[in-house]
């Protein structure tokens, strides 16, 4: 193989991969771009300038979905912190540890399609919850837990953290592992305490797990709700559980709003846009 | 700290371990016994073990929902997307691991910065594409978007992966002038294998309980996939919730035994991204 042809093939073997995303991707995300601003019904489009954007900030429909977004946002610090302990106490190896941390990443590979019907089938009003409350002799705190809004919140985050335990744990865990074993007697032989050294080498040797950790979650929550919204509470009562995926899902194939829709997607694509800047500078900084 | 407390705390960590163990576990136990019951037993009583096993509900499903099409569909969405996202994914991850060419580290960038555009930026107007050109309500809409879409997360696992490989095999083979597709068959192929499967596990499973996708793409009952069944056709007959716990069972069966086999790889694939 001549440098002449390795040049020539090497383009040739991008060439299927990139047109394809050109045409899928690409060309597409240009499209929504550009039919953000206009009324389009999928067939007609009129252009109609900035009133997509105008209508998202005015019409109250911004502030409810940033507002759903942030509550699953404020969820992630929980799972994080969960995780990390999680995988601390594993890294002790008591007995079974192993056993532990393969049925803990047992639900994350389960569609979120059924981790919420499932979660939906035990929250229900006669369901297993309920049954447990009053036999346990709490009949007093049996609630209707998928008709009112904090509990459907609940419940929502409750899953996102049984898909996300296990994943975390199997992260932190091969981070752990990766601190020398030399560092860890030196600072047994200085007499440092357990919490020392959790602090000063366990915790730090993890930052750029954690940061990972946390990065692909927060996009998660903006962009990954979309099965367990469907199938725990659809996005209802009225708009109180929908983050803003699902709220485009619903205004472009139910309703047939697509220009709003695609002006939504377009917002949605900045934010992640934002959440990817932050996280190249962060890792930036890591890096040094 | 003596022998004596050393142990108890272990023990302590042990039971706060078999807890967690047991609340993540015990979801799925509900599921699988609470699709043995007849629908009047368990809303008498949903906590209770099955007073006699009942197999009755997966019968319902085989008859009724044509299981065996749902599960065919399915396995023929995910088998096709596979060989068409390999087929781009690799040719494109060897020439960015190995091959010289201009502006290499260019559209290796660009290929890399695709990954982070959400998926809903490019749907509305793909489905109107698909339906333009009458592919909507046919499996290849569905297998051209997974497939796709998947390609810049393949490429970037297998570059990382391929560029490990040790450059003299490479470079003996060119001397021995063989050609391109030579090497990549008798050599890249072979060597990159564990890749391959670790990043097909990872897509086959992502594809199997996406909802997303085929929900808008398919139509028609008889191309749906098992979760987008699940999700659609059983929720009809969502008060008879052992029937549709037993659909959710079947559903989570094939990635379930996927995980079970392929546990090693799976671990090496979720710490490739996130430990340097």
């Amino acid at each position: 193989m001549g440098l002449k042809q390795e040049r020539r093939i090497g383009l040739f073997s991008l060439l299927p991969a990139f047109v394809l995303l050109a045409v899928f991707v690409g060309y597409p995300m240009f499209n929504t771009f550009f039919h953000s601003f206009t009324d389009w019904d999928g067939v007609n489009s009129t252009f109609i300038g900035w009133d997509n954007f105008k209508n998202i900030m005015s019409n109250g429909d911004l502030p409810l979905m940033l507002r759903n977004n942030l509550i699953f946002l404020l969820s992630v610090p929980g799972i994080l912190l969960i995780s990390l302990t999680v995988s601390v106490l594993l890294h002790e190896e008591v007995p079974g540890w192993r056993l532990f941390r393969s049925v803990y990443y047992l639900p994350a590979i389960l569609s979120s399609v059924v981790i919420g019907f499932l979660a939906k089938s035990m929250f229900t009003n006669r369901g297993i919850v309920n049954t447990f409350l009053e036999n346990a002799g709490l009949g007093a705190f049996t609630v209707d837990w998928l008709n009112t809004v904090p509990t459907e919140f609940m419940i929502l985050i409750l899953c996102f953290y049984w898909q996300t335990l296990g994943q975390g744990t199997l992260i932190f865990l091969s981070g752990l592992s990766s601190i020398s074993n030399e560092l860890f007697d030196a600072a047994k032989i200085d007499g440092t305490t357990w919490r020392q050294r959790l602090m000063y080498i366990v915790i730090p040797s993890l930052y750029p797990a954690i940061f990972y950790f946390t990065i692909v979650n927060v996009i998660y929550v903006f962009v990954g709700l979309f099965g367990l919204v469907f199938s725990i509470t659809g996005g209802g009562p009225g708009y109180e559980t929908t983050p803003i995926d699902y709220m485009i899902y619903i205004q472009a194939f139910r309703s047939g709003n697509m220009g709003y829709a695609s002006a939504l997607s377009v917002f949605l694509f900045f934010i992640v846009m934002f959440i990817t800047y932050i996280q190249l500078k962060i890792s930036k900084r890591l890096e040094q | 700290m003596n022998t004596a407390s050393r142990r108890m705390i272990r023990f302590l960590i042990f039971i706060v371990l078999a807890i967690i163990a047991f609340v993540a576990m015990y979801p799925l136990f509900y599921m699988a016994i609470s699709s043995m019951k007849p629908t009047i037993e368990y809303i008498k009583h949903p906590m209770a073990l099955p007073k006699t096993w009942y197999f009755d509900n997966y019968q319902a499903l085989f008859y009724r929902f044509s299981l065996v099409r749902l599960f065919g569909n399915t396995i023929l969405y995910v088998g096709l997307s596979l060989v068409a996202s390999l087929a781009l994914s690799i040719p494109a991850a060897y020439a960015f691991a190995k091959l010289k060419f201009k502006f290499r580290n260019g559209f290796y960038v660009v290929m890399i910065a695709t990954m982070t555009i959400p998926g809903i930026t490019f749907i509305i107007p793909n489905y109107l594409l698909m339906s333009k050109i009458g592919w909507t309500d046919h499996i290849i809409s569905v297998v051209i978007i997974w497939s796709v879409s998947a390609v810049p997360s393949t490429v970037f696992l297998l570059t990382s992966l391929m560029r490990s490989m040790p450059d003299e095999v490479l470079e003996a083979i060119k001397m021995d002038g063989a050609k391109y597709y030579q090497a990549m068959f008798k050599v890249i192929l072979p060597m990159s294998l564990p890749g391959v499967v670790t990043v097909s596990i990872f897509n086959a499973t992502n594809w199997w309980n996406d909802l997303l996708t085929p929900l808008i793409y398919l139509q028609s009952d008889n191309l749906k996939t098992v979760t987008v069944a699940v999700a659609t056709v059983l929720n009809r007959f969502s008060s008879d919730y052992p029937l549709l716990l037993s659909g959710l069972l079947l559903a989570s069966v094939p990635p379930m035994a996927i995980y079970i086999i392929f546990q090693g790889y799976i671990r090496k694939g979720l710490t490739i991204g996130a430990v340097k």
